[in-house]
């Protein structure tokens, strides 16, 4: 080959000549979760009840939302650690109103919004125009977030709410759990982004070699700092989602998001050195961790089970992806 | 005969990639490698360093068989290969990456630093090269990184160097460093195999030539016995009379499209003028080092403009930026496709696209299946060797990948485009395919501004060469004045100058 | 541009002070500002009893920080140690369980396991092919299940020559405290000046050249991580130690409470550069700002506020040039 001989060590069989692995890459995941699903249905057949995968279903909303978003931010090569400070405080901000009136609530979602835009753009203009790792950049908004969170709350919960946040985050219409329905509009919006829009392969363009966007004419610093601000601004929205379905906040709310919608959209094929996956991957990684915590309960198995079956799932799912190495955050 | 190889054969998945080949190298002698696309070279090296196991065939080394069971196992025994992607460690000392894995340790089985660095120093001082022991790699130019490289196969006593494509990224002056100190380690008895894709280089300094092609022995000559015609006859199977295409004839050549006044970047670019011309090649000549790529990438907007114009067609560039270079139809062939060019996770189709993403579709969608069409059309036009629209560019030759960028160039440029290194690590079938796309290109009405550190290339294809030394503009050749000898000239004038003011 | 020389030893010395990375000088810096800070805040900062204290409590965060380095070092990151804490502490609690017999066998057993997850952490990375952030991620969460299996609250008590690990003083510095300081030494060296060391760097700088140059990525890999385990491990049992009993959350928040010393100290997250040097002044760092705003009576929640703005500050100092052009 005319190509210089890399420093690479043998493989001796070409590594692309191997469908069956691209196969399980592709349809892995989702095969692992119906054999899942179909367990569990027959050990526990609660599971496949309307009321429980409506409930399942509710529950894993919020985290959907924001792995919606973390996703762009993974897509762009960074990471966004922020995101459960964001709900956390945007949370606080619907409850800091002490509003019960309904026709707040287009405040509330302006207010939460601007929260994530302004979130998001500190953190993409740190990484962005400062260089700075994403992990840190998102390390220091989140300990900054929480200090101004607890410096307004003293630590006290907030649970005073327009009742429309109910109906938003726990309430059905026509059976279909609300929040769902949000995020599966949500989830079509920016599936239709990533997947068809010019301004997704341009993400997409970014992630996989920023310099290189740079000199095909790309407002790179613009399309990474949309994509952290958009990522914040879901979190937000996430946030008024989840402080509607428990009604009320405090120093728990939104713990291990951050973590949680990472490994979600890491299973689901999204890479986390940026410019591969999508959407709907992500979203599967979340429906799998999902099943796996109900199946748990259902199946009688101690709370804490849980945990180690997603650490298990979690490392699982991405060594699936293994196609090539891994670099640094 | 330090290595012999007998009958080798191997294959992949699909591929034979050697058959039967033969393929030997004495102390003393450099034997220069030489081979297409898909040849066989590095497959054939990486056996021979270990790294690979022939299916069939014999490894000699030193007058005993050998079978190696790891590439650490052939070094260990004094067969050396030096990438071209050169295995150093930026942030670490050049006496700590000659010694990585390999330091010296006191009785306490603790790391001798003081040992270290003086033996560090004493290899250096042979190979003649005046490099800082304690230096971070990070702050060393391509060529004293080479030789720290070099350096590091000497102390482990290598009976064979094995040289992949290293003056690919050195200018005139370190190549002919570089070949002093390979016939330093001739005269020691160093076996030294030589791969490139410079004919010139190879007839300079190589004793015999092992040619491949097609995974198959060609044959394996003295230097002596054949001419460069000969050679690339035997490494493509055909004679070709003509490596360049004729030049732009009278009346070819329009008006100027490019015009750039007094560019300053930094101290790397210390006020050059030129003019690009619709029609022509303009070549951009000089020792690595001279501010080429800079200036390219000022000229583009990729670098920022510290002093200077730039007048493209006719309009002030007022702050240029790739964006706008696009739109006002200049495009720009970077030197290092793998960190610039490609998109790697994305498919040819993409790669092909990306800077006149915009105009495909009319909405916000995307319209993939113009996308498909646009890059089909490249695949037929170039011959480029992929799969489809879909192929992944990972996979590609160096070759192809190269042909895929141009491509995508070729589309979005409509007053000028920059190449730089347009033919690096290409192999000589492909590089004859991408001068005619070029000379098309400029008869098309493009204004080509080619950086190129092979002198036959600049002489072979351009029309107008402009010189860079040490940042400034020395000298500017056309017509007839373009010749080896003057672009090289020009080259080191500045040094020459430097040298001359010194001494009087 | 150099001659062969061999440097007499003051001018070494001065040659490696001015060799020293502007960025670690920058955190020596701080430390003496925020010194001068404290005198001003309080008079009772500037007392040796209070430096004692402060000595004593970095010993916690400068172990779990010291194993972080060299994760880091290699050019990962390991977020499974407050999940280690956690099980370390509880187990060790919980097992000894007042029985002095006990103390000494489950000490080297529990730091044994933390050696042995660590372990399986970097083998799991390196084998699978998947980022140690999400490997030990997952362990995090197989460890905190397995730390509340066994119990879900405060659960066995240790004996009170225990606390002596903590509390005790030698010339008025904590046994705790000491044992950091030497443990960080005895890593320095161990990176310095063995070969199995300079590997660490050597992988953190490119793997593909490391194993091109016979040196096991695998290996060094498990090392780093098997390291780290010890050193959590250590931690949860130091904090055994100091609070008399276990705690199944008892590392919760040092995953990230671990890196902002290695951090600020000047080693790369991308790996290959810095060293335990700079966690060390690191951790004294945040220890010496803690102390301060305790004494300026300022309320836990500003102190989370100021920890973010040392990192970006410190982030702001190690800009990591070459990310993007």
């Amino acid at each position: 080959m005319s190509e210089p001989i890399s420093g690479e060590l043998p493989t001796d069989r070409a590594a692309s000549a191997f469908p069956t692995g691209q196969l399980l890459s592709k349809y892995g995941l989702l095969g692992f979760l119906v054999v899942n699903a179909l367990v569990v249905s027959v050990l526990s057949p609660a599971f496949l009840k309307p009321e429980n995968i409506a409930n399942v279903l509710t529950q894993a909303a919020p985290l959907g939302i924001v792995v919606l978003g973390q996703t762009f931010v993974l897509l762009v090569g960074g990471v966004d650690l922020s995101v459960a400070s964001v709900m956390a405080t945007s949370a606080v901000i619907a409850t800091g109103f002490a509003a019960t009136d309904n026709r707040m609530v287009p405040v509330i979602f302006a207010a939460a919004i601007g929260l994530g835009l302004v979130v998001g753009l500190v953190n993409g203009f740190l990484v962005a125009k400062r260089n700075v790792s994403p992990f840190l950049a998102t390390l220091a908004t989140t300990v900054v977030l929480q200090g101004l969170r607890f410096l307004y709350t003293q630590g006290s919960t907030g649970s005073t709410l327009p009742s429309a946040f109910a109906l938003m985050g726990a309430g059905r219409f026509l059976g279909v759990p609300v929040n769902l329905i949000a995020l599966v509009v949500l989830a079509a919006i920016f599936g239709f982004v990533l997947l068809v829009s010019k301004h997704g392969r341009k993400i997409y363009l970014v992630g996989n070699n920023a310099r290189g966007a740079i000199l095909v004419g790309l407002p790179t610093d613009r399309i990474i700092i949309g994509c952290y601000a958009l990522c914040s601004v879901i979190a937000a929205i996430a946030g008024l989602f989840l402080v509607g379905y428990v009604g009320q906040v405090d120093q728990w709310t939104g713990k291990g998001y951050e973590l949680d919608s990472i490994v979600a959209a890491v299973m689901g094929g999204v890479a986390i050195t940026g410019g591969r996956g999508n959407v709907f991957g992500a979203l599967l990684g979340v429906v799998v961790l999902v099943v796996m915590f109900n199946a748990v309960i259902l199946l009688g198995l101690p709370v804490q089970v849980q945990l180690i079956l997603k650490g298990v799932i979690v490392i699982a799912a991405s060594a699936f992806y293994l196609s090539g190495s891994w670099e640094r955050i | 005969m330090i290595v012999e190889a007998k009958a080798i054969s191997k294959s992949f998945p699909g591929v034979r990639s050697l058959d039967r080949v033969d393929f030997s190298v004495s102390a003393g002698e450099v034997r220069a490698l030489v081979g297409e696309n898909g040849a066989g070279k590095s497959t054939l090296i990486k056996i021979i360093a270990g790294a690979y196991t022939p299916d069939e065939g014999e490894l000699h080394f030193d007058g005993g068989n050998v079978k190696w069971s790891s590439p650490h196992e052939a070094q260990a025994a004094g067969i050396h290969v030096i990438y071209q992607e050169l295995v150093l460690f930026p942030e670490m000392t050049v006496a700590q990456n000659i010694f990585v894995n390999r330091q010296p340790r006191n009785s306490l089985r603790m790391i001798d630093y003081r040992a270290m660095k003086t033996r560090a120093k004493a290899l250096l001082g042979d190979l003649g090269a005046l490099i800082d022991v304690n230096e971070k790699i990070k702050r060393l130019s391509v060529a004293n990184r080479q030789m720290v490289e070099i350096a590091r196969a000497l102390d482990s006593d290598a009976k064979l160097i094995v040289f992949d494509e290293p003056t690919a990224v050195l200018g005139g002056h370190e190549v002919e460093l570089l070949f002093a100190i390979i016939r330093g380690l001739k005269q020691r008895g160093v076996a030294i195999v030589f791969i490139s894709h410079r004919l010139d280089e190879i007839f300079e300094i190589a004793d015999s030539a092992t040619v491949l092609k097609d995974g198959k022995l060609v044959g394996s000559v003295p230097i002596a016995a054949v001419d460069r015609n000969k050679l690339v006859a035997m490494m493509i199977g055909r004679n070709l009379a003509d490596i360049y295409p004729p030049k732009a004839q009278e009346g070819e050549v329009g008006e100027v499209v490019v015009d750039a006044k007094d560019i300053v970047v930094g101290t790397r670019v210390k006020g050059v003028s030129f003019e690009a011309r619709k029609g022509e090649v303009l070549g951009v000549a000089g020792m690595v080092g001279a501010g080429r790529t800079e200036l390219a990438h000022a000229v583009f907007g990729s670098l920022p403009l510290d002093g200077g114009s730039i007048h493209l067609v006719g309009q002030a560039a007022a702050k240029p930026s790739p964006a706008r270079s696009i739109a006002a139809g200049l495009g720009f062939l970077t030197e290092d496709r793998k960190g610039e060019g490609l998109f790697m996770l994305l498919d040819l189709a993409a790669n092909v696209t990306a800077p006149v993403l915009d105009t495909v579709g009319e909405s916000i969608r995307l319209d993939r299946g113009a996308e498909k069409n646009i890059a089909q059309k490249q695949i037929r036009d170039y011959a480029i060797a992929a799969t489809g629209p879909e192929a992944s560019v990972a996979n590609l030759s160096g070759g192809n990948q190269q042909k895929v960028l141009l491509g995508r160039w070729v589309i979005s440029s409509r007053t000028a485009l920059i190449l730089d290194e347009p033919t690096r690590g290409v192999d000589v079938g492909a590089k004859v395919e991408i001068y005619r796309i070029i000379r098309q290109l400029a008869r098309w009405g493009l204004a080509i501004i080619m950086i190129s550190s092979e002198l036959p290339e600049i002489v072979g294809l351009c029309d107008r060469v402009v010189v860079l030394c040490e940042g400034r503009k020395t000298g500017e050749l056309a017509g007839l004045e373009v010749t080896e000898n003057a672009v090289l000239q020009l080259a080191v004038a500045r040094r020459d100058a430097m040298s001359a003011g010194r001494s009087a | 541009m150099s001659a062969v020389t061999s440097d007499p030893p003051r001018t070494a010395a001065r040659q490696a002070i001015r060799q020293m990375p502007v960025s670690l000088l920058v955190v020596l810096g701080l430390i003496v500002l925020l010194l001068a800070i404290g005198v001003i805040a309080s008079p009772r900062f500037a007392s040796l009893n209070n430096f004692r204290n402060i000595f004593q409590q970095s010993a916690a965060l400068g172990f779990v920080s010291l194993g972080q380095t060299i994760v880091v070092l290699t050019g990962g990151i390991d977020l499974s140690v407050g999940a280690m804490i956690s099980l370390t502490s509880n187990f060790t609690s919980g097992w000894i369980d007042g029985d002095p017999n006990m103390v000494i066998p489950v000490v080297v057993g529990v730091i044994a396991l933390g050696a042995a997850i660590g372990c399986v952490n970097g083998a799991l990375s390196h084998y699978l092919r998947v980022h140690p952030l999400i490997v030990t991620l997952g362990m995090s969460a197989i460890l905190q299940g397995c730390t509340l299996l066994y119990s879900l609250a405060p659960v066995g008590k240790v004996t009170d020559d225990f606390e002596a690990f903590a509390y005790g003083r030698i010339f008025g510095l904590s046994y705790g405290g000491l044992a950091m300081l030497a443990l960080f030494a005895l890593v320095g060296v161990f990176l310095h000046r063995t070969r199995t060391g300079n590997a660490i760097y050597v992988v953190g700088g490119d793997a593909r050249g490391a194993r091109l140059l016979g040196i096991s990525v695998a290996r060094t890999m498990m090392l780093a991580y098997a390291m780290s385990g010890t050193c959590a491990a250590l931690t949860g049992v130091y904090l055994v130690s100091r609070m008399g009993s276990g705690d199944p959350w008892r590392g919760d928040g040092f995953d990230l409470a671990s890196i902002t010393p290695v951090v600020v100290g000047g080693t790369a997250l991308s790996g290959g550069r810095g060293g335990p040097l700079g966690t060390l002044l690191g951790v004294y760092l945040i220890s010496l700002l803690n102390n301060i705003l305790n004494f300026m009576d300022v309320s836990t929640f500003y102190q989370w506020i100021v920890q973010g703005f040392i990192i970006i500050t410190a982030v702001a100092i190690h800009v990591e040039k070459g990310r993007r052009a």
